[in-house]
């Protein structure tokens, strides 16, 4: 039996048995009555257009029946215990199980199980075949053909994107479609014990599998990029206990945490589509095509590697003279030791030490210095904050925050490595246990004008400190100014204005030489800022005011401004500025209508520069290219709930966003590049959903409704326009994620029992 | 000893002061003992049976509320005067609005008040001092004790998305984005992410960072690899914009342009690609089309392989 479906029977079981042994106590009891509210029956007829995976991306609507909702709930006459039972969209592939049953004063326990589908995208060209886990194979003979061609052409005429298409195409348009997709499927399950006096504590335990696949980037070369299906088979486990004491005046909160996460296929490889037998390839950038067609016939990946992780945790919280203050500080740690994989497959190749010149098989294990990963990190977490009241209004509010992050990880010195499963790079390059603390000081003081006004002012102080970056130290200052009233009971205002200042003490260009042993050399652009650690100057401002005109309304308005200026940095990432504004108007007479509607606009322009080089790095500002990012997202809503008549409902929402997005490209005509052409469909999507619904009362215990569901989505991706599954240098699954209309219509009757 | 450890044992001394101190100051309030005294001034409990006498709508809300169950019995035998208080005054001059025990004319701490008399600890354990406290929100603002909308937590909107989204538009429109988490469909809720009644974490997530928040659904990324991309190590927000994207998987930025708001190395990081490089362009390049630079570079979030520094495969 397959193991997904071991661990399906597992839960099946489980809830089962749980449920079995949750209703014994409850039906032991004479006095212990159930109830069924609601039961919902539906069947569905589902019509889309296109085999896009967007519309079902998080869902299953298909046509057919389901259990939309069941709801079972059962007391006693005492009150004492509770049984609950929660159904949705049962039998379907995102449906979730909620139990629960408690005795009060005593204990609860909880089981939730929910199944989570992703689609990424459907019916994409695959050329490989799955022959086992984490093997995908192309038949011998389709590969010796393809290798035979391409060296029979070698000398005889140009191997370019042409003669490459001609020969795969004939196998593209055989090859398989497969849909890209995977399944959550978890559960947890919670007990709690809250009786022993002030102390309560509680298990929790949980477990996730996802199993399906995803696109994968498994190249051989620049020009031999393959996207390859990458098999999931994640299992994640999480066991946590925790206690809890509270007194009077303060309590605590204590636990231990535990996670480890399982790769069931933590290898893949595949094979090379041009390449059936093993070569070396010494311009393994440009294979197949141009001057080069060598390279492995099997590609090689270490995948997620198992890995667990593990905390202890205290907080406490406590009044006194007058002062609030909460404590915590967790203690974790995150580590994997999975057996690291040879430098390669490919036989060809041989591994040469630049320092000793003695050779050795790098398709051996036992070539590398290590045999596992023994990767560490450390984290410690301390919070603290503190406030009071005083005077006339006055409140202060004091927080420290500290997370240190402390990589332990062995450093690995490797000789060398094999690029693209082509050849073996003779450059020694060594691991780094990249390693940070941040810490953050701040305070707030704030006043109170009457019982409905604040104005606060706050500052605070973030400091990083890196191991192995460009910037070693950094500190930012933060004032931030927030004011909220409801000078009258018709009017709400919030208001904030934030303002911030990043400073560095040195930025290192070529810090990437930290995991190099021998000096790569300057290949880095002197101007560069990485925008994470760079200095930087940001300022906000939030504004919201809601209004209350008449019983039955309310109106919001909004408005925010962020603007990030990375004025320091003459190349990266330069500006970033969201703008949005966003109105609502809801109207609700009564328990017999509610109306809204609302709008947001946001409006993001962010700038970008960088400069191209060649070989060697480019000091000519006239080889700079500038970015403009323009991104505009409108998006519209409206919800109408009306009863219509004394049995029946109306309920209808809308959905209406559209982005529009353009970059905008400039080049110095004296410059390499000298001209760039803008993209105008950076993101262009529309989506408009529509929902409707009427629902009819036939009895006090039976109801029927009549739903409608309608989607149209398009989408203009600038990286997917023209995509085909083989282009130039790459071989592509090009899936369907894209445009779709898509109806649904739905009957359903809800029972009460 | 480090100054690390010196911190740690710092503050666990301190809890157990906490600790101590807190053992040593008496019973925990009794049910429904804490909240009366907030109206009670000179009045005496009058049943909620008196209540109901003019309060007969909200008695039936109640009942199909956890409030009106048994098992609240079990906790409290006051009934409406749990949280309203002795009754005797207002009954005495039920027209006199000075004496409705109106919990909503409160101040917001003291509307919180009443319900931490008995919902005070694990998940409120951090209400005070949070954002929602500080700036003037309190329990009744997304929650509703007679007329719960949700089918859990006792919320003022049917799914708890829309409890959030009353206050933050931006996050809602956001969630209409074609990259997002299954949020509006409801297959996980704010909530998952997000304890809204505060936590020692920045932003209120659940988690001690924003990282160990994302690991506890993508665990495959939490590592450590021996090759790492120091940003992801240092916040996944560096690159994804959780709530809500035009990008793909989240980017704030779409891929090549991402990638080279930090790398403007020689060669190809530093390249412009345009849109005479797309797939259907005169100069076609992988670099661009499909996943840019994921598409060799599959191993962002980092690598074991010991040939891959470059985090391909």
């Amino acid at each position: 039996m397959h193991r997904e479906q071991i661990h399906r029977g597992r839960v099946t079981l489980g809830f089962l048995a749980a449920g079995l042994v949750m209703s014994m106590p409850a039906m032991a009891g004479d006095d212990f009555q159930l109830h069924l509210d609601p039961l919902v029956l539906e069947v569905l007829e589902t019509d889309v257009d296109t085999d896009s995976s967007k519309f079902e991306e998080y869902q299953d609507l298909g046509s057919g029946f389901r259990l939309p909702r069941l709801k079972i709930e059962g007391f006693d006459s005492a009150g004492e215990r509770h049984l609950s039972f929660l159904g949705q969209r049962l039998g379907r592939e995102d449906a979730r199980y909620q139990m629960s049953y408690g005795v009060s004063g005593r204990y609860k326990i909880d089981l939730d199980y929910r199944k989570i589908p992703h689609r990424f995208g459907n019916q994409g060209t695959f050329l490989w075949n799955s022959t086992g886990p984490g093997r995908l194979e192309i038949a011998d003979p389709t590969q010796a053909f393809l290798q035979g061609e391409i060296e029979a052409r070698q000398g005889n005429g140009a191997i370019d994107f042409d003669f490459l298409n001609g020969l795969i195409a004939p196998f593209i348009q055989s090859a398989q479609q497969v849909d890209i997709a995977l399944r959550r499927d978890r559960t947890t399950a919670k007990i709690d014990f809250g009786t022993l006096g002030r102390f309560s504590w509680g298990l929790e335990y949980g477990h996730e599998n996802r199993k399906g696949n995803r696109a994968y980037g498994g190249s051989f070369g620049f020009g031999n990029v393959t996207e390859i299906l990458e098999p999931i088979d994640y299992d994640t486990t999480e066991v946590q206990l925790g206690g809890e004491w509270n007194g009077s005046k303060g309590g605590v909160q204590f636990g231990y945490r535990y996670s480890r996460f399982e790769n069931q296929i933590s290898t893949l490889i595949w094979d090379n589509p041009f390449r059936a037998t093993d070569s070396t390839d010494g311009r393994a950038y440009l294979a197949p095509g141009g001057a080069s067609i060598g390279g492995s016939s099997l590609g090689f990946a270490d995948l997620a590697p198992d890995n667990e992780s593990s905390q202890l945790y205290l907080s406490a919280r406590g009044h006194f003279a007058g002062w609030w203050t909460h404590g915590s500080a967790s203690y974790g740690v995150m580590e994997q030791d999975d057996p690291l994989l040879p430098y390669t497959l490919n036989t060809s190749i041989v591994g040469v030490d630049p320092f000793t010149g003695a050779t050795f098989d790098p398709t051996d294990p036992a070539s590398l210095p290590t045999s596992n990963a023994d990767t560490e990190v450390n984290v410690l977490t301390v919070n603290a904050s503190a406030g009071r009241k005083f005077g006339d209004g006055w409140q202060l509010t004091l927080r420290g925050r500290y997370y240190d992050y402390d990589n332990q990880s062995s450093r690995i010195e490797l000789p060398g490595y094999v690029r693209y499963h082509a050849v073996w790079e003779e450059i020694p390059r060594i691991t780094v246990p990249y390693a940070y603390s941040r810490q953050e000081v701040g305070a707030e003081l704030a006043k109170h004008f009457g019982r409905s006004s604040r104005l606060a002012v706050g500052y605070k102080l973030k400091t990083w400190d890196r191991e192995f970056r460009e910037t070693e130290e950094s500190d930012e200052d933060i004032i931030r100014l927030s004011f909220d009233t409801r000078p009258h009971p018709k009017v709400k205002l919030n208001a904030s204005y934030e303002v911030t200042d990043r400073t560095v003490d040195n930025y290192d260009t070529e810090a990437q030489e930290f995991s190099f042993l021998l000096p790569e050399g300057a290949n880095n652009q002197p101007g560069l800022r990485k925008y994470a650690q760079a200095a930087r100057e940001t300022d906000g401002l939030r504004l919201g005011i809601q209004l209350f005109p008449h019983e039955a309304w309310n109106i919001d308005v909004g408005v925010s401004h962020m603007d990030e200026d990375y004025d320091e940095s003459e190349l990266g990432l330069i500006a970033d500025e969201v703008v949005q504004l966003s109105a609502e108007v809801g109207y609700t007479p009564g328990e017999r209508l509610t109306f809204f509607v609302f709008g947001h606009r946001s409006d993001r322009d962010t700038l970008q520069r960088s400069r191209q080089s060649g070989g060697t790095v480019s000091t000519d500002p006239d080889d700079n290219w500038q970015a403009t990012f323009e991104e505009v997202t409108d998006t519209w809503g409206l919800g109408l709930r009306a009863q219509i008549s004394e049995r029946s409902e109306l309920d209808i929402s809308g959905n209406w966003s559209r982005s529009d997005g353009l970059v905008d490209l400039f080049t110095t005509p004296a410059g390499t590049p000298s001209s760039a052409t803008d993209i105008d469909n950076y993101e262009d999507i529309e989506l408009f959903a529509l929902r409707a619904r009427i629902d009819f009362e036939i009895t006090d215990s039976a109801r029927a409704g009549l739903s409608y569901r309608y989607e149209d989505f398009t989408l203009d991706r600038f990286i997917l326009q023209g995509l085909l599954p083989y282009l130039p240098g790459a071989t592509l699954l090009a899936a369907d994620e894209g445009d779709y209309q898509a109806s649904v219509i739905g009957v359903d009757l809800r029972l009460s029992f | 000893m480090t100054w690390k450890q010196l911190t740690a044992y710092l503050v666990g001394c301190g809890c157990c002061c906490l600790l101590l101190l807190a053992s040593a100051s008496g019973n925990p309030p009794p049910d429904g003992e804490g909240s009366p005294a907030i109206f009670a001034g000179n009045a005496e409990y009058v049943g909620s049976e008196t209540c109901a006498t003019c309060h007969d709508d909200y008695e039936a809300h109640l009942a199909v509320t956890g409030h009106g169950q048994n098992n609240f019995r079990n906790l409290s035998d006051r009934g409406c005067e749990t949280c309203h208080g002795p009754g005797s005054v207002h009954m005495d001059d039920p027209d006199n609005a000075a004496n409705w025990p109106r919990v909503d004319r409160l101040e917001p701490d003291l509307q919180s008040a009443v319900c931490r008399t008995c919902h005070d600890g694990a998940k409120q354990f951090f209400w005070e001092g949070s954002m929602h406290q500080a700036r003037g929100m309190s329990c009744i603002t997304c929650h509703s004790v007679h007329s719960p909308k949700s089918d859990t937590d006792q919320l003022q909107t049917a799914q708890p998305m829309e409890q959030c989204f009353t206050c933050h538009k931006d996050v809602r429109a956001e969630t209409w984005k074609t990259s997002h988490h299954p949020v509006r469909e409801g297959l996980i809720t704010c909530g998952d992410c997000h304890n809204p009644h505060g936590s020692a974490a920045e932003g209120m997530i659940t988690a001690v960072s924003v990282n160990e928040q994302c690991y506890s659904c993508h665990g495959e990324k939490r590592g450590p690899f021996i090759w790492e991309h120091p940003p992801v190590r240092e916040n996944c927000l560096t690159c994804h914009s959780p709530h809500g994207s035009n990008h793909l998987k989240l980017q704030r930025t779409s891929v090549p342009f991402i990638c080279q708001q930090c790398h403007a190395n020689t060669r190809h990081p530093g390249t412009l690609y345009d849109a005479s490089s797309l797939a259907d362009g005169g100069r076609a390049s992988n670099r661009e089309f499909n996943r840019a630079c994921l598409d060799c570079h599959a191993s962002i979030h980092g690598s074991n392989h010991p040939s891959s520094p470059y985090l391909g495969h």
